[in-house]
C-alpha cells in the first residue's frame, strides 16, 4: 500500500505550543478596559414576544452596553434563505436564540444584567417532529416565509428541497426480482469541541479587530459586514490557536453580537461560553434525520433501483443548511452503480437549535442508513456482503446514481484492503462480528489564495488565508512549498488565520485546505522558484530551464558542481527584486452529471470524490446491550497523501468520533424541543480509554481532478463509514438490526432481547 | 466567602460547629455548584492535609478490622495490597470513579457522604457491613453505612458531624468481595447500575453466607433482602437467585442514562456477574481489579487486566 509521497516527518508548527500549554486560545486574550459579553437567552423554543424592557439592566453597576433588536441594522440574512436576525425580533424559535446582549465590567455584572432584562413571553405550539411539520396543518416555524429573500426550493416548513432522478424507478421497480424497503432514524448530535468558543472585539476608529474561536473566519467577517453593514476592509478576523471545531465552529455565529457591544460599550468585549451555551446556542448541530429508501435487485444481486425519502431536521434557521437535502441524496444513494434512482429529500424547520455543518453533514447518518439497507439486500439475495459490495460498487469508468462517469478511482481497492486488514471471514466468539460498510465523501472545489516571500536570510514566510481548527492540514503547505522552492518545510513559517494578512479562503471546512489552499501555495511558490531559477541561471551562467531547486541549492541540471546556495539567491534578490510569490489557481470544474437535479445544490456532481470502507469487529454483550469495538480497519481512497501523519492523524480522530455517534452520542429533546443533556456527563463522548486499535490504508489513487499532486480531502471521510460498519456488525452478533442512531446498549438489548424472544438469534 | 484550611482534627470540628461545611477533594462540591445544584456555602473548611484522615490500617488491630481515613483517596484504595486482598470489591468501586484526576483527589469521605445514589463505593462498603465514624465538638460515634443514608444527599449525620473513617469489619476465610457497575464507557463514567457482592464459600463450593447491595436503582444505595435463599447453592445457581432478587427489589428511576425497565433488568445482570466474580476469589481464584475491566463488562475489553491503560498500553 502506498504511504504517500510524503517522506519527512516534521513536527507540527504549533504542537510545542499547545502541549507546553504556552499557546494561547480567544478565551485567554486579555485587552486593557476589556469588558464581558452575557447573552439573555430564550430559554423557550417557540413564543412571540409580549414584552423585552432592558431599562432596569441598563442601569445595574458595572453595566456599560445592553443591545436587542432595536439596537443594530434591520438586516436579515442567511445562506439560502434570509431566515435570521442577530438578535430575536418578535418571535423566538429555538431555546438559545439570542434575545439581548450585556457587556459588563465583571462576567458576574454580566450575567446579573442578563438575567434582569425583562423578557415576558406567550408561548407557541413547539415543532419538533419533522414528519408533521411537513404535513400543511402543521404550525409554521416561520410565519412569514414567502417573504424571506431564498434561492432555494421551499415549501410548507421546508427551507431546502432537493431531488435527484436518473431512469425510470417505477418500471425498474415493476419488474425487479427482489424489492426491500427499509426506514432508519438518526437523532441529532453535536460536534463539541473541547475548547467553548469565545470572542473578543475591539474597536480602533470605525475598524473593528475580532479574535474568535472560529473555523471560518472570512465567513465571519462576511456576517460581521453584512449585519453591521461594514466592508470588508474595516473589519478583520484572527483566530487565535483554535481547540477544536469539527464543524462546530463553521458558520457566522457571535462574531457580530461582540461587535457591536463593544461598539456602543466603547470598550473591548469577550464572550466566552460555557459548555452548556456551546451545546445549545450555536447555529451548529448534528441534524437528525428520518430516511426511507427502498432498492430493487435483479436476480444476481444487482442494484437495478432505488428510491428513497429523507427528512432532515433543520432546526429553527437554515445556517449553512441549504446544500444537506442533496448531498443527504447522495448518500441514501451510495457509492453504487444504480442506472435507476430517485430520491428527494428536505430539510425541514422545527423548533430545535439550527443545524449546521458538523464534520461531514448527513453522511454519518445517510451511511448508516444505507449502509444497513445494504447488509438487508445482500441478506435477501443471499451474497456475503462484502460480494454484494464489490458487486454493486462503482470503479473507474462506471456510472454512479447521479449519472457521474467516474475517472480513476480506489473504491474496490479499499474494500480489499479493508477486508483484509480486518481479517474478514475468519471465526470469531459468537458475541464477536466484523461489520463492513463503504462510503463516500465529495471533494470541494473552491477559490482560495496565498503569498509566498523568501526573505533575504534565504528563509521563507507563507501568508494565507487557510484555518486549521486542530487538523494540521496547513502545516502541509510547508511542505508543499518546500517542495516547490527546494527548501526543507522547517524552513518556512506560517501566518494564517487572519482575514487582514491572506487572501481569501472557505476556512477549516468540507475537507478543502490541502486541495484548495495547497494549489494556492504551488502557485504562488512556483512563481519563486521561477524567480529563483533566473537568478541562479545569471549566477552560474546557465539557462533558467536548467537549473533545478533542490535541498537548498540551485543547481545545473547534469553539472551538480555548478551550485549555488539558494540562501545566497535570497541575499541577491533582497538587494533588487524582491522574491514574492502569490497565488490561487483554478478550482477544478464539477464533472458532468446526466441526473435531473431539482432545488439543485451543486452537490450531485463531485469533484475527486473520496471513498472509503471501513471493517470494524465488535463485541457485543447480549445481557446488557453494550458493544465494545474491539477493532477498526479503515481503508481509504483520499487521492495521493502528502501528509502521512497528517492523513493518520485525521483517521484516527474520524473514526473515534464515528464511534460516539455510533454508540453513545445523541441529544436527547423534551417533547417542547428543549435538550435534556447539554453537558458532558449525559452527552457520552468516547474518551481516549474507548479508542480501539485502528490500522489504516491509504489506497492513493491519484485524483486527475483534485488538489496538489493528485490529492483529495481527509477530514471528513473517516467518519462517514464508521456507524454504518459498528451497526452491520452488531447486526451480525444480536441477529436484529437497529433502527435508530445512536445504538445506545439500551437500544442494542430491545433489539437483541426482541431477536431472542423471536427465536431469530 | 471563608475559607480555613485545618491546622488540626479539633480544629476543623470547632468550625463545623460554627457552620463551615468540610472540603477534601472538592469534586462533589465545585462541580455541583458549577452545575447549579447548591451554591458552594459560606464557610468552608479544609481538611485534606490532615494526616489524621489519611491513613490506612489494613487490619493489624486486634479486632482485625479495617480503617480507612475520610480523606483517603480513590487511587490509593483502588492500589492499596490490604484493601485489594481483604475487600477487593472496595477496590473495585475506587477504581471504577470518574476520571484519573477525579480519583486522585476525590475522597472516600466525601463520596459515602455525598450520599449519591450512583456512587461506585457504596455497595460494596454495604456488602461488607462497613460503618462510618464521625466525629464533632460533642464526641465521635460509629454509624453501619446502612443507617447513613436517607436520600439522595441526604444523611443522617448532623451537620456538625465530620465522617473521619470508615470501619470495615476483616472478612472471615474463604470470603471475599467484588463490585460491578453497567457503564457506558472506560472512564468519566457513572454507574447506570453496579452492584457489590460479599460471599463466603463452604467447604464444598457451595454458598455460606452472602450479601448483596445495589447502586442506581434506588434513592439510596440498597441491600438485597432474603439472601438466606441462596446459602448452599453453588455460585451459578446463587449468581442467578441474586439476579432475581435484585431485579425484583430494584425501584430504580427512568433518566436520560437508562429507562427503568432497562435498569431493572441491568441490576440484575450485574448482582449475578458480582456474585460470581466474588465467589471465584472466595475461592482463591485472582481477578485483577477493577472486575470491570478484567472481566470485560461494561465498555471494557476482554482480557484486560490493567486499569487505565488504552488499547494501545498508555497510561492515563
Amino acid at each position: 500500500m502506498q504511504q504517500g509521497s510524503g517522506t519527512t516527518k516534521f513536527v507540527r508548527a504549533d504542537g510545542p505550543d499547545k502541549v507546553t500549554g504556552s499557546g494561547r486560545y480567544a478565551a485567554d486574550m486579555v485587552l486593557p478596559g476589556m469588558l464581558f459579553a452575557a447573552f439573555r437567552y430564550a430559554e423557550v423554543s417557540h413564543a412571540r414576544i409580549v414584552e423585552l424592557d432592558v431599562e432596569a439592566a441598563r442601569s445595574m453597576p458595572g453595566v456599560l452596553a445592553v443591545l436587542t433588536d432595536d439596537d443594530v441594522p434591520d438586516v436579515r440574512y442567511g445562506a439560502g434563505v434570509a431566515d435570521r436576525t442577530l438578535f430575536a425580533r418578535g418571535v423566538v424559535r429555538f431555546e438559545g436564540e439570542v434575545v439581548a446582549a450585556v457587556a459588563a465590567t465583571t462576567p458576574e455584572a454580566a450575567r446579573s444584567a442578563a438575567d434582569a432584562i425583562v423578557f415576558e413571553y406567550e408561548e407557541l405550539p413547539a415543532i419538533v417532529d419533522v414528519e408533521q411539520a411537513i404535513e400543511p396543518v402543521s404550525p409554521l416555524v416561520h410565519a412569514g416565509w414567502e417573504d424571506y429573500e431564498a434561492s432555494t426550493e421551499r415549501g410548507h416548513n421546508v427551507a431546502s428541497y432537493s431531488s435527484i432522478t436518473l431512469g425510470d424507478t417505477d418500471t425498474a421497480l415493476a419488474a425487479a426480482h427482489t424489492v426491500v424497503t427499509s426506514r432508519y432514524v438518526a437523532d441529532a448530535s453535536h460536534a463539541v469541541p473541547i475548547e467553548p468558543r469565545a470572542v473578543l472585539a475591539q474597536w480602533e476608529g470605525d475598524k473593528v479587530t475580532i479574535w474568535s474561536s472560529t473555523q471560518v473566519p472570512f465567513d465571519a467577517q462576511a456576517g460581521v459586514c453584512e449585519t453591521l453593514e461594514m466592508p470588508a476592509n474595516r473589519v478583520r478576523v484572527v483566530v487565535p490557536h483554535l481547540g477544536g471545531g469539527f464543524g462546530g465552529k463553521c458558520g457566522f455565529h457571535f462574531e457580530a453580537h461582540v461587535a457591536a457591544l463593544a461598539r456602543a460599550a466603547r470598550r473591548p468585549v469577550k464572550l466566552v461560553f460555557t459548555r452548556r451555551e456551546e451545546f445549545t446556542a450555536p447555529d451548529r448541530r448534528r441534524e437528525g434525520m428520518v430516511i426511507e429508501l427502498t432498492s430493487g435487485l435483479d436476480a444476481d444481486g444487482r442494484i437495478v433501483a432505488r428510491t428513497g425519502e429523507v427528512l432532515i431536521d433543520c432546526g429553527a434557521y437554515i445556517a449553512d443548511g441549504a446544500f444537506f437535502p442533496q448531498v443527504a441524496s447522495m448518500h441514501i444513494a451510495g457509492p453504487y452503480s444504480i442506472p435507476n434512482v430517485s430520491i428527494e429529500a428536505s430539510l425541514v424547520y422545527t423548533n430545535h437549535q439550527p443545524s449546521g455543518s458538523v464534520r461531514a453533514p448527513t453522511a454519518p447518518q445517510g451511511c448508516w442508513a444505507v449502509e444497513s439497507h445494504t447488509d438487508e439486500l445482500a441478506e435477501t439475495v443471499g451474497l456475503d456482503p462484502v460480494e454484494f459490495r464489490r458487486l454493486n460498487a462503482v470503479r473507474e469508468g462506471a456510472t454512479g446514481p447521479s449519472g457521474q462517469v467516474y475517472g480513476p478511482i480506489g473504491l474496490l481497492d479499499c474494500i480489499d484492503a479493508a477486508v483484509a486488514s480486518a481479517s474478514y471471514g475468519t471465526d470469531l466468539a459468537a458475541d464477536e462480528a466484523v461489520g463492513v460498510a463503504v462510503g463516500w465523501w465529495p471533494t470541494f472545489a473552491v477559490p482560495s489564495g496565498a503569498y509566498v516571500k523568501i526573505n533575504g536570510d534565504g528563509s521563507g514566510q507563507i501568508i494565507t488565508g487557510a484555518q486549521e481548527c486542530g487538523t494540521g492540514s496547513v502545516m502541509t503547505l510547508c511542505q508543499l512549498a518546500a517542495e516547490e522552492v527546494g527548501l526543507n518545510p522547517e524552513d518556512f513559517q506560517l501566518v494564517y488565520q487572519d482575514t487582514a494578512a491572506g487572501p481569501w479562503d472557505m476556512g477549516a471546512t468540507g475537507s478543502q485546505t490541502l486541495v484548495n489552499n495547497g494549489r494556492a501555495v504551488v502557485a504562488a511558490s512556483q512563481q519563486i522558484a521561477d524567480a529563483l531559477k533566473k537568478l541562479a541561471a545569471d549566477q552560474l551562467e546557465a539557462s533558467p530551464d536548467d537549473i533545478e531547486l533542490l535541498e537548498g541549492q540551485a543547481r545545473v541540471v547534469g553539472t551538480p558542481a555548478a551550485s549555488i546556495a539558494i540562501g545566497e539567491l535570497a541575499a541577491i534578490a533582497a538587494g533588487g527584486e524582491l522574491l514574492l510569490g502569490h497565488g490561487s489557481g483554478p478550482p477544478p470544474v464539477a464533472p458532468e452529471i446526466s441526473a435531473t437535479c431539482v432545488g439543485d445544490q451543486g452537490m450531485a456532481a463531485w469533484v475527486a470524490p473520496q471513498f472509503s470502507c471501513h471493517a470494524i469487529r465488535v463485541k457485543v454483550d447480549r445481557d446488557t446491550g453494550v458493544v465494545r469495538v474491539l477493532s477498526v480497519a479503515a481503508a481509504h481512497d483520499s487521492g495521493t497523501i502528502i501528509n502521512p501523519m497528517g492523513a493518520q492523524g485525521q483517521v484516527h480522530g474520524g473514526v473515534l468520533m464515528g464511534i460516539g455517534q455510533a454508540l453513545s452520542e445523541g441529544t436527547v429533546y423534551d417533547d417542547r424541543g428543549n435538550q435534556m443533556n447539554p453537558g458532558l456527563l449525559e452527552y457520552k463522548l468516547q474518551t481516549i480509554a474507548d479508542a480501539p486499535p485502528i490500522s489504516i490504508d491509504f489506497v492513493g489513487v491519484a485524483a486527475p481532478d483534485g488538489g496538489p499532486r493528485g490529492s483529495k480531502g481527509i477530514a471528513e471521510a473517516p467518519n462517514v463509514a464508521t456507524a454504518a460498519a459498528i451497526a452491520n456488525g452488531i447486526a451480525k452478533v444480536v441477529g436484529a438490526r437497529l433502527t435508530q442512531l445512536p445504538m445506545k446498549p439500551e437500544r442494542v438489548w430491545e433489539a437483541s432481547s426482541g431477536a431472542a424472544e423471536a427465536g431469530g438469534r | 466567602m471563608q475559607f480555613v484550611i485545618a491546622e488540626t482534627l479539633e480544629h476543623a470540628l470547632e468550625l463545623m460547629a460554627s457552620g463551615s461545611r468540610p472540603i477534601a477533594g472538592g469534586t462533589d462540591l465545585v462541580v455541583g455548584a458549577r452545575q447549579g445544584k447548591e451554591p458552594l456555602p459560606d464557610a468552608l473548611v479544609a481538611i485534606d492535609r490532615l494526616g489524621v484522615l489519611a491513613s490506612i490500617d489494613g487490619g493489624t488491630g486486634e479486632d482485625g478490622e479495617i480503617v480507612i481515613g475520610a480523606c483517603v483517596s480513590h487511587a490509593t484504595i483502588a492500589g492499596h495490597g490490604d484493601i485489594i486482598d481483604l475487600v477487593p470489591g472496595l477496590a473495585d468501586g475506587s477504581s471504577l470513579v470518574g476520571s484519573p484526576a477525579t480519583r486522585h483527589v476525590g475522597t472516600i469521605g466525601g463520596n459515602i457522604m455525598n450520599a449519591s445514589p450512583a456512587m461506585d463505593t457504596g455497595a460494596p462498603l454495604l456488602a461488607a457491613g462497613a460503618a462510618v465514624e464521625v466525629a464533632s465538638t460533642r464526641g465521635s460515634r460509629l454509624l453501619a453505612v446502612a443507617d447513613l443514608w436517607l436520600g439522595p444527599g441526604q444523611t443522617s449525620v448532623d451537620s456538625d458531624e465530620l465522617c473521619v473513617a470508615v470501619h470495615i469489619p476483616r472478612p472471615g476465610p474463604r470470603t471475599s468481595s467484588a463490585y460491578v457497575r453497567l457503564e457506558y464507557r472506560r472512564t468519566m463514567e457513572i454507574a447506570v447500575v453496579g452492584a457489590g457482592a460479599q460471599v463466603s464459600l463452604s467447604d464444598d463450593g457451595s454458598v455460606a453466607s452472602a450479601s448483596v447491595a445495589l447502586t442506581a436503582v434506588a434513592p439510596v444505595i440498597i441491600a438485597v433482602q432474603g439472601l438466606s435463599e441462596v446459602v448452599g447453592l453453588q455460585p451459578g445457581e446463587a449468581a442467578r437467585t441474586v439476579a432475581r432478587l435484585a431485579s425484583e427489589q430494584s425501584r430504580p428511576i427512568s433518566d436520560l442514562r437508562a429507562s427503568d425497565r432497562y435498569r431493572r433488568h441491568t441490576v440484575g445482570v450485574m448482582a449475578s456477574r458480582a456474585v460470581l466474580a466474588a465467589c471465584r476469589r472466595a475461592a482463591g481464584e485472582e481477578i485483577a481489579v477493577p472486575v470491570n475491566r478484567s472481566e470485560g463488562i461494561g465498555a471494557g475489553y476482554p482480557g484486560d487486566a490493567v486499569a487505565n491503560t488504552t488499547a494501545d498500553g498508555v497510561e492515563l
